[in-house]
């Protein structure tokens, strides 16, 4: 990691008592830092949003705004509520201690003080802050780049131009629990997958990872759609942790033979919206992944026409904690929707669907996926 | 009162630390505006916060005798009690013209 932070360090002094702000000026300058003073609260936190400086020593009783009252203010404030406070405290002042390290503060120092002790406090807590600070920086790195493997793992349309999908997909953290996957199972038959998996954590990215490896390797012309499911949850039950799984649908589409077969593992409702009619829902029963050794799926076969359209997704789609909707009820809901969307290019659709869902600005509660596929 | 030795124990050049005792005899001067304002006021809660920063400078630069002085006049205002107050402002007063002498004789 590059080493960016600017020399030398900054720290603010904040004392009503003229001669105190001297001394720590005096002490800290010769040591290489940079002092800000200010003799009362308001001045100390117009220095601290604007200087940002690395440290900040407290003298807690001043007249008006008093210690207390500024660390509040100064945490409240996002541009300021990392910066580390060190209260400056009279020794008998124990109540007034405990009450600055809930405040937040990170230590404190007695008075009357050694400028030494200033100074040796004033490195230590620098020091602890830069550790602090390069480890958060070093596992956003590292987050950033699963981000970045787990949307490289996610196929784009223009990849597979045969297989004829829009899609939307948003990750709301860095490993994002929703995860699709197109397969090229041969000339004119393809593979459609949209999973959800429990939780949003690094171990998700990783099962991301081993569920796209498992559908390559049996989602193949040899196995029907319903065994290409019970091979992989067999798989899924013996290596996943306890309490992870997956809600998952599959739809295996043979463009020769025009027929679909929807296998549905414990999860939101595909929505089919026919070239001629009104959308509907296809409700199959079925396990979740990665369980039970002996899942039951949910699996519906029928013949479709070229312009019908498909759209899988994940809960995130339909369900809103806020409004207390679940799938189950949220995607009957949403079937008006999808009629609007029938001249709307398949993969526009998708963005389209989100942006009537959503608007243009409002934040969804969950991961989203949303497919659409074109016979 | 050695200037010396006081410099040394906090770290700090001679120098530096007479520039500091000037700018603490300035500001014990203003703080002892305040308690003579607090007195006429009949206000022990400001002369206990004037004397509460007297306190802190002095103890900081090692000037002893002064903070403990400074401390019980700081302890009784909080208690509300001005009484003897005259006298500690005379000691006071008394430490101060001892730092000027002090600065201006070395």
């Amino acid at each position: 990691m590059a080493l960016e932070k600017r020399q030398p360090y900054s720290v603010l002094a904040v004392d009503d008592n003229m001669l105190n702000l001297k001394l720590i000026e005096k002490a800290l300058t010769k040591e290489g830092y940079t002092v800000y003073a200010a003799d009362n609260g308001p001045k100390a936190r117009e220095i601290a949003g604007e200087k940002q400086p690395d440290l900040i020593l407290l003298d807690i009783e001043m007249p008006g705004e008093n210690g207390f009252d500024v660390i509040t203010k100064l945490k409240d404030n996002s541009a300021t509520n990392t910066i580390p406070v060190l209260f400056l405290t009279g020794v008998s002042e124990v109540d007034a201690k405990l009450k600055g390290f809930d405040l937040g503060a990170v230590d404190y120092i007695i008075k009357p003080f050694h400028p030494q002790e200033v100074l040796a406090r004033v490195r230590i807590h620098l020091k602890l802050s830069i550790a602090t600070n390069s480890l958060i920086q070093d596992q956003a790195g590292k987050l950033r780049q699963v981000t970045a493997a787990q949307e490289a793992m996610l196929p784009q349309p223009s990849e597979f131009p045969d297989a004829r999908f829009g899609v939307y997909y948003r990750a709301l953290q860095e490993a994002g629990g929703d995860f699709y996957d197109i397969l090229n199972i041969s000339g004119n038959i393809t593979g459609y997958f949209v999973a959800d998996s429990s939780g949003h954590d690094i171990e998700t990215s990783y099962m991301t990872a081993s569920v796209k490896a498992l559908l390559a390797q049996n989602c193949t012309p040899v196995y029907s759609p319903l065994e290409s499911m019970k091979m992989i949850n067999d798989v899924l039950v013996e290596i996943l942790p306890p309490g992870k799984y997956l809600t998952a649908c599959y739809m295996h589409l043979n463009r020769s033979t025009m027929k679909m077969t929807i296998i549905n593992a414990g999860h939101p409702p595909v929505v089919c919206l026919p070239q001629e009619g009104e959308p509907y829902l296809f409700k199959g029963e079925g396990d979740i992944l990665g369980m039970f050794s002996d899942a039951g799926f949910g699996q519906v076969q029928i013949t479709v026409k070229e312009g019908d359209r498909f759209f899988l997704y994940s809960d995130g789609l339909v369900e809103s904690a806020e409004n207390k909707i679940t799938w189950a009820t949220g995607a009957d809901s949403l079937l008006p929707v999808y009629s609007t969307l029938s001249n709307t290019p398949y993969a526009d659709a998708p963005a389209e669907m989100i942006s009537q869902l959503f608007g243009n600005d409002s934040c969804p509660e969950d991961d989203i996926v949303l497919l659409c596929v074109e016979v | 009162m050695d200037f010396e030795d006081l410099a040394s124990r906090l770290g700090i050049d001679n120098e530096d630390f007479r520039e500091l005792v000037e700018l603490f005899i300035a500001t014990t001067q203003s703080d002892m505006e305040k308690i003579r304002q607090a007195l006429a006021d009949r206000n022990p809660a400001d002369a206990g916060a004037a004397a509460h920063s007297i306190k802190g400078a002095a103890g900081n630069l090692g000037f002893e005798d002064m903070a403990k002085l400074a401390e019980t006049m700081e302890s009784q205002g909080k208690d509300g009690s001005l009484n003897g107050f005259d006298a500690y402002t005379s000691e006071m007063d008394g430490y101060v013209t001892r730092l000027q002498e002090k600065l201006s004789g070395d």
